[in-house]
């Protein structure tokens, strides 16, 4: 479970985040949205720990944690591989680090256990759809959308707890998009992970989320659950409820958002 | 066609105009060698090519300059042998020198603390220029080895670590939180992602300064020194002897050439991820 408490976030002048509250369930797909500089990314770090708030807590299972660890993996949108290692190096890296540190990588074990993590690699590597002849080529060999697959691909590897995802897809072309969004959505329902969504694209926040997080002017502006309805059988709702949600976001106002009609 | 953004030359001109000057310098000389020899015959300025041919085989035959008559040696005592072996060890001792200077950098870059405690420091002594310490450094290391090769380290270095440390803090920060994400800690992140992935940069950046760590081996060994190239070059301006100081001169532009060009397989070698 996340907390966030009475966050203040400022810099220099500018509030970023104004007293804001917000609790994540375990197992939840959160997305958050709105336009750019409301302060959605600035709430991703905050609960990566790459950033502390001016004033309030940021609470992962009840604990402050002040900075990114192994438990909370992270997706954004640009430099989320290493661009020195191949792709199967990419994903062994986490694991390989963890288990082994910098020095242990000189010792006999290191490269019997080297092998059984690159099968699994490997393994991660078909779930996410890439090719065995990508294992071996460097990022900027790759597109855009299979970078992103890797990424995800070497942040679960670690089996965090908690995703984040900054505008992950957002430089990706409209049909490479679709299909990373199904993508995380199958291994969200597979795996459980509690996942954090941030977009400035509304569309992209509804299809994605079981809760959408609108934030605007410092605050959250909606924060709304999208049943499975809105979704799967109701396809015209769904298109409606972007629609409301894209103006919701735009206008700065808190408004209450009501979604009576989808029954879960 | 000389002053248009466009010109597109076709090879053979383009192959022709890149040689031009070489081939006008070298007749120019050959022409000026060739007139002066006229007026007088044996000319020690602009040697012929029969005195650069003897001045090389000098080189290659000689132990010493000072017995020219004297009997000839084998090539590992000769003059340009021994010359450039003493010259190649300040020249690699100074090179391993940089290897801390780099660590310098990237824990001061990676580590703020430590940044702070070096930066203002290594900024100041980049601002001092080498050569006017160098009376220092003789008074202080004695005129040997040690003052020479200091001599390089502070002309030299503090390039290095403040390059270094720019490159250090030019790495995406979404890499550094991407590394702790996936369980490495502060040394992990410095040397296993932020080191390696500056390392082709960090070894460009000493390409670039190869020159200086030349021009500061250069100085040091042509005021104090008993053996080395531009040991040599100096004591040969006493006997006005060009005919060994132009292909000496040639020689070092060579050698440079063949660490850069080394340096830079190596590099594309051992980061093949890496493009400029």
């Amino acid at each position: 479970m996340i907390r966030l408490e009475n966050i203040c976030v400022v810099y220099s002048t500018k509030k970023v985040l104004d007293n804001l509250n917000l609790t994540i369930e375990a197992g939840e797909f959160i997305s958050v949205c709105g336009q750019t500089g409301c302060g959605k990314s600035t709430m991703l770090r905050l609960i990566l720990g790459a950033e502390r708030p001016t004033s309030g807590r940021v609470l992962i299972e009840g604990r402050e944690l002040p900075r990114p660890d192994r438990h909370r993996g992270y997706v954004p949108q640009k430099y989320s591989l290493f661009p020195d290692r191949t792709v199967i190096d990419n994903i062994t890296f986490g694991p390989e680090m963890e288990e082994f540190g910098i020095l242990g990588r000189l010792t006999p074990a290191f490269r019997r256990r080297r092998r059984e993590l690159r099968d699994e690699a490997h393994r991660f590597l078909r779930q996410m759809g890439l090719h065995e002849s990508d294992a071996n080529k460097y990022p900027d060999q790759l597109s855009g959308g299979m970078q992103q697959r890797v990424a995800i691909a070497q942040a679960l590897i670690m089996r965090p707890k908690i995703l984040l995802m900054d505008e992950a897809f957002s430089a990706l072309d409209p049909a490479t998009r679709l299909d990373m969004q199904r993508l995380v959505r199958k291994l969200w329902a597979e795996t459980g992970t509690t996942i954090l969504f941030v977009t400035h694209n509304v569309a992209e926040a509804v299809y994605l989320g079981t809760r959408v997080v609108g934030l605007g002017k410092a605050r959250v502006l909606f924060d709304v659950s999208v049943p499975d309805s809105a979704r799967d059988q109701d396809r015209e709702r769904f298109e409606k409820i972007v629609e409301e949600a894209s103006l919701l976001a735009t206008s700065g106002e808190r408004l209450e958002f009501e979604v009576p009609e989808f029954s879960t | 066609m000389l002053f248009r953004v466009d010109a597109r030359p076709s090879p053979i001109t383009a192959w022709t105009l890149s040689w031009f000057l070489f081939a006008a310098g070298i007749a120019l000389y050959f022409y000026t060698a060739h007139n002066r020899h006229i007026e007088n015959p044996d000319d020690r300025v602009v040697p012929g090519l029969h005195q650069l041919g003897q001045g090389i085989a000098g080189a290659f035959t000689r132990p010493d300059t000072d017995d020219q008559d004297g009997p000839a040696v084998g090539f590992t005592q000769s003059m340009i042998f021994t010359d450039t072996v003493a010259s190649a060890k300040r020249f690699v001792w100074s090179m391993l020198l940089l290897v801390p200077a780099v660590i310098l950098g990237l824990h001061m870059g990676m580590f703020p603390v430590i940044g702070q405690f070096f930066l203002r420091f290594i900024l100041f002594f980049d601002k001092i220029i080498a050569l006017s310490v160098l009376p220092i450094l003789f008074i202080a290391f004695g005129i040997d080895e040690l003052a020479k090769i200091m001599l390089i380290v502070i002309g030299v270095t503090p390039t290095i670590i403040l390059d270094t440390v720019n490159m250090t803090k030019g790495v995406p920060p979404e890499q550094v939180v991407k590394g702790f994400t996936l369980g490495a800690h502060d040394f992990g992140v410095s040397y296993l992602i932020v080191l390696k992935q500056i390392l082709p940069r960090v070894l460009n950046s000493i390409r670039l300064n190869l020159k200086a760590i030349m021009l500061f081996l250069f100085a040091g060994e042509m005021i104090a020194s008993q053996d080395g190239l531009a040991f040599r070059i100096a004591l040969l301006r006493r006997h006005m002897g060009m005919n060994v100081i132009i292909p000496y001169v040639l020689w070092v532009a060579l050698l440079l050439f063949l660490v850069d060009l080394s340096m830079r397989v190596l590099n594309r070698k051992m980061h093949p991820w890496f493009h400029e």
